[in-house]
């Protein structure tokens, strides 16, 4: 009996219910939507972040300091210390190596360069003193759990652009910053040779494959593969300073704390979140001999930035939450006060007060699974329009959302009905059947 | 015929009271649904004005993002290429209050030891000018004893204690400062000791020079490159370039962040929107009965359907005012919460506010289009 007049109620006046649901699926539509974006943005964002290029910079411990002013470092080729460059598939090793988006390493020399036209003896002469950074531009790193990982300055500098192409690694190549192509008269296609400072290592004639442009030291320097810059400094196997971008969790009160004085549990759970801090630990546990430190210009802005895009969105959803939840309860409201004469009627019948009142939530919980489950699937398909206008990237569906979304639908439509169903309860069934 | 048209108001105008007032309960719902409405419209409109501003401002914990360099005419080594300190006269007074910051930097190579050791760490010597107008007139006096900042690794390499003294040596002159130690930044900061420019000057015998002067510009990627293309007008022989690293990736950023504000505070509009109308609709299919009693007695269909828009219009009006007025408030509060300021309210966005709820009230009383062509007799008789 009673699944029938539940039944019945639907059948009967299937507009109202209609237009009940309608409210409800799209309050919870909002809300799918809403939460879908926010739980998945700070992931997006953080990605979007590594456009700034790396985060950490590696430098030997014993290194002197560089004394590199506008690009070009006055320190001799000798002073200072190197590292290895067979350690670096090592950093994919590490507890958070998924995080570590990307690494180049560099080394720079200082050199003469010179065109070929420059030689002979009635073209000018353009000889310059520049910098040859050596570095990566694709380079695949043999991990050592198997597998390559592709890797370099295009990942850790994005912002370079090279006007024709990077050179190709193990090739006699290079590309050549903007303002040094304009004062030399190069071009992609031409030779340009080069020879070190400081010592006897013979000159190399590079072949320019493209016109690298930065907005910093760079356009005025020689970038070639790093094979090259170790022949030229007579490094074979180092490299000085490596750039390391890692995806990382803005850091709170909790990360910012000394990690002297972490208990065990804390060490622990520090070491096992992306905070900038452990992912810098871990990188200097597995390259011994290194200083690892946080690029704080880059880290810093990031981790405020995202945090606050990050609460900002929540306060969106939350908004839309509480005003999706208004409208459903007083959506759920109004088809509770209309009902008044069916009540009486019931009650004149002789159903008590509880029964009445179990009978309206029934209906109320039905129509706001219903209609949740409605709504969680237009809000879904709104996120991942969303998503994909926005980020390229749909946000994955997750159970959890949609938990929520269906416990909301129920909360609100209990509440919205609450006061009017107690007030139905109350209600004296003459006066009603009266007209009055 | 004005009395009668007079009392066709007065009359008219009861009604709607009348229609108000009837049901309390219903009057409750409807206020609330479009007060929620309204209050989510204020706050997400206040709030998206006033996040983007506040963004760009976010965006300027990267530090500078401009460059001003002496253009190089084919330097033969030697000495870099400086630029006259007195530029700094041609930035516009106006560019200061919209919160641009400008730094003069003077960078020179100087040897540096700590009394009492014959130890010498030659390094990276940044001569830093206050964000001031008047620079480029005096340099600080010359001080016997000066403070200079010294970066993480400069501190380790030389063993600095708190209170050491430090003498940064070239070949002019020597000059004595007090040791303050700085924290890691992972720039070239921490190579470097940083000093005021007048005390770098007078150690590159370079008075009145800078190196470069860096821009710390807030504003849109669009305000950025006006601010790069003003300034290229007013340094016409040196070379203003954008820190690309940063201003490309922001630029990213901003509009990615930007995308999703916008696009969360459409749908969310819009579906509140919906929302809101779906729940005024189920209140007004309620009105079968008045509508049929009213053409009953007479009411033409026009004037009944015009009484139901008054009375929508009124209560999208007042629920608006409510409603946009605590959506207001809300959205200062949630500024605070956010960015630690509160958002300023923005006096257009109540007014929109207003109006938005009001036109959801009045679109959502539509359907009665419908009911006032009703027959009165089969509503009275019970049929649907």
């Amino acid at each position: 009996m009673f699944f029938r007049l539940v039944g019945d109620s639907f059948g009967r006046r299937p507009r109202h219910k209609l237009l009940t649901g309608a409210a409800l699926a799209l309050g919870m539509g909002v809300a799918t939507a809403a939460l879908s974006v926010a739980l998945d943005v700070g992931d997006r964002l953080a990605r979007e972040f590594r456009s700034l290029g790396a985060n950490l910079v590696v430098t030997p411990k014993a290194d002197s300091l560089p004394l590199e002013i506008g690009g070009v470092d006055y320190r001799p080729v000798n002073a200072g210390a190197y590292l290895p460059e067979a350690d670096l598939p090592k950093l994919k090793t590490i507890f958070w190596h998924n995080n570590i988006m990307g690494f180049a390493p560099i080394l720079e020399v200082p050199v003469q360069s010179w065109t070929p036209a420059s030689q002979t003896a009635f073209a000018p002469k353009i000889n310059n003193e520049t910098t040859l950074i050596g570095t990566w531009a694709r380079h695949a790193v043999a991990v050592p759990d198997g597998g390559t990982f592709l890797t370099g300055a295009e990942k850790t500098n994005p912002w370079w652009q090279v006007d024709g192409q990077w050179f190709a690694e193990g090739n006699l190549e290079c590309v050549v910053g903007q303002n040094l192509a304009r004062k030399s008269q190069l071009r992609a296609g031409d030779i340009v040779n080069v020879s070190p400072k400081e010592n006897s290592s013979p000159a190399v004639a590079l072949e320019v494959t493209g016109i690298l442009s930065t907005g910093g030291v760079e356009d005025e320097a020689i970038v070639a593969p790093l094979s090259v810059a170790q022949r030229l400094a007579g490094k074979p196997g180092e490299y000085r300073k490596l750039y390391v971008s890692a995806l990382t969790k803005p850091e709170d009160a909790f990360a910012k704390r000394d990690t002297k004085t972490f208990t065990p549990a804390e060490y622990d759970r520090w070491f096992c979140t992306p905070y900038i801090s452990s992912i810098a630990f871990q990188i200097q546990q597995e390259l011994p001999g290194t200083e690892v430190r946080v690029i704080r210009r880059v880290a810093e802005g990031e981790g405020q930035i995202l945090s606050r895009v990050q609460m900002l969105l929540w306060l969106v959803t939350l908004a839309a939450m509480l005003a999706a939840a208004l409208a459903v309860g007083a959506s759920s409201a109004a088809s509770v006060i209309e009902r008044q004469v069916e009540i009486g009627l019931m009650k004149a019948l002789g159903a008590g007060s509880g029964a009445v009142g179990f009978l309206l939530a029934a209906e109320q919980l039905l129509l706001a699974f219903v209609g949740g489950g409605v709504g969680y699937a237009l809000g879904i398909v709104l996120a991942r329009w969303l998503g994909e206008k926005i980020f390229g990237a749909a946000p994955e569906p997750t159970l959890l959302v949609f938990l929520v979304v269906l416990g909301l639908a129920a909360v609100v439509t209990l509440l919205g009905s609450a006061i009017p169903l107690r007030r139905a309860s109350r209600i004296e069934p003459a006066p009603i059947l009266r007209g009055e | 015929m004005t009395e009668l048209r007079d009392t066709n108001r007065a009359m008219f105008w009861r009604i709607v009271r009348r229609l108000l007032g009837a049901n309390r309960g219903r009057l409750v719902v409807m206020l609330l649904a479009l007060g929620a409405g309204g209050a989510v419209t204020a706050a997400l409109l206040n709030l998206q004005v006033d996040a983007k501003r506040r963004l760009t401002t976010e965006f300027r914990t990267f530090g500078p993002n401009i460059i001003v360099a002496p253009r190089e005419n084919s330097v033969h080594g030697g000495s870099p290429e400086t630029l006259d300190e007195s530029l700094l006269r041609r930035i516009p007074q106006e560019w200061y209050q919209r919160g641009i910051k400008v730094v003069p930097l003077l960078y020179l190579v100087a040897e540096a030891y700590k009394t009492g050791s014959d130890r010498r760490v030659p390094l990276v010597v940044a001569g830093k000018g206050g964000s001031t107008m008047h620079v480029g007139v005096n340099g600080p006096p010359f001080e016997s004893l000066i403070s200079c900042d010294v970066g993480t690794r400069v501190a380790a390499e030389m063993q600095l204690r708190p209170q050491e003294k430090l003498i940064l040596q070239t070949r002019v002159r020597e000059q004595p400062c007090n040791f303050n130690p700085t924290s890691a930044t992972g720039g070239p900061e921490d190579d470097q000791v940083i000093v005021a420019m007048g005390a770098a000057q007078d150690l590159a015998a370079l008075p009145g020079r800078a190196g470069m002067i860096e821009l710390t510009v807030p504003g849109t990627p669009q305000e950025i490159t006006n601010c790069i293309a003003s300034l290229r007008q007013l340094f016409p022989d040196a070379d203003v370039r954008p820190i690309r690293q940063f201003t490309e990736g922001e630029a990213k950023i901003y509009n990615r962040i930007n995308g999703v504000l916008t696009a969360t505070i459409a749908v969310v509009l819009v579906l509140t929107a919906f929302c809101v109308m779906a729940a005024m609709t189920n209140v007004a299919i309620e009105r079968k009965m008045d509508v049929g009693l009213m053409k009953a007695i007479g009411g033409a269909t026009r004037r009944v359907v015009r009484l139901f828009l008054a009375e929508a219009a009124l209560l999208g009006l007042g629920g608006g005012l409510i409603g946009a007025a605590l959506g207001i408030l809300l959205s200062i509060g949630l500024g605070k919460a956010v960015f630690g300021v509160a958002a300023r309210p923005r006096l257009i966005v109540y007014p929109v506010a207003v109006g938005l709820t009001m036109l959801v009230a009045i679109l959502s009383a539509f359907p009665l289009r419908r009911l006032a062509s009703i027959r009165p007799a089969s509503v009275f008789r019970g049929e649907a």
